[in-house]
């Protein structure tokens, strides 16, 4: 009888590298937008087995909920949806497999052969008190430097797509 | 589940970004690749995190994954500007196409 998490693990896996190749190889763009979504969820579903319970739940509702329905936004408002042979991908063929087999080999092989010096973690708590204590302690100069970044990206996308005459 | 086995599915996941990243043709393509590296590597911060020998390091790649989300939340909403911008101005969005700044 295998065990839950590992049950889990193998699944998350075969969701993740499964709809991750649709991303990267679907002819149709909005197929690749909406298979990104799955990849979201399935990464959020490691983060819940690696006992991290509001970033899994951060990533669910900023990534899926927002980022992504801004890139199927902007991939409906951009391309041509309703022909998905023009908008599709440049494969450059046998270069590109090779690189990115060498690539995954060349990772793989690191991460086999390096001596991580790793515990097994026993147990999982909740996360959310102590993340947030952490954020407002020895992390609060860089929590109010991403809270001016996000400002100052709004205010940068407005500048960008606002119409009319900008001297 | 151990160390390495999230870090072979992290590293799968970044060879895939990559790939989208080079070999798509259309801009909010290589967008959703960016997506796919970012994704990757906020994986690796939280399973290090999660095998980390110091306790008071347990929480510190959870930290960097929520920087990492909101960084990847503010780069597409600034790079779907300017694709949506350049869009409306070259009514063209495929990246090999935009040739006015080749000189």
């Amino acid at each position: 009888m295998i065990e839950l998490p590992l049950l889990f693990f193998y699944l998350f896996t075969i969701l993740v590298l499964g709809v991750g190749l649709v991303v990267t190889f679907s002819a149709n763009l909005l197929r690749s937008a909406f298979a990104l979504f799955f990849v979201l969820f399935g990464v959020a579903g490691f983060y819940v087995l690696l006992g991290g319970d509001f970033i899994a739940i951060v990533q669910i509702l900023v990534y899926a909920g927002g980022v992504n329905v801004l890139l199927i936004f902007g991939t409906m408002l951009t391309t041509d949806v309703a022909n998905p042979v023009k908008s599709n991908l440049s494969f450059q063929g046998i270069l590109t497999a090779v690189g990115a087999i060498a690539l995954f080999l060349l990772l793989y092989g690191v991460i086999r052969s390096a001596n991580w010096g790793v515990i097994t973690p026993d147990k999982m708590e909740p996360t959310t008190r102590l993340l947030g204590r952490m954020l407002l302690k020895e992390y609060v100069l860089p929590f109010e430097v991403i809270s001016f970044l996000l400002l100052s990206a709004l205010i940068g996308a407005l500048v960008l797509v606002i119409k009319g005459d900008r001297t | 589940m151990n160390l390495e086995g999230y870090l072979a599915v992290s590293a799968a996941l970044f060879t895939l970004g990559i790939i989208a990243f080079i070999s798509r043709r259309n801009s909010i393509a290589i967008l959703m690749g960016v997506e796919l590296v970012l994704n990757a590597a906020a994986l690796n911060f939280v399973a290090f995190s999660r095998f980390s020998v110091s306790p008071a390091s347990r929480m510190e790649g959870q930290i960097f994954a929520v920087f990492i989300i909101l960084m990847a939340a503010a780069e597409a909403v600034v790079a779907l500007a300017i694709a949506l911008t350049v869009y409306r101005e070259f009514k063209e969005i495929r990246a090999d196409r935009l040739t006015q700044l080749n000189g």
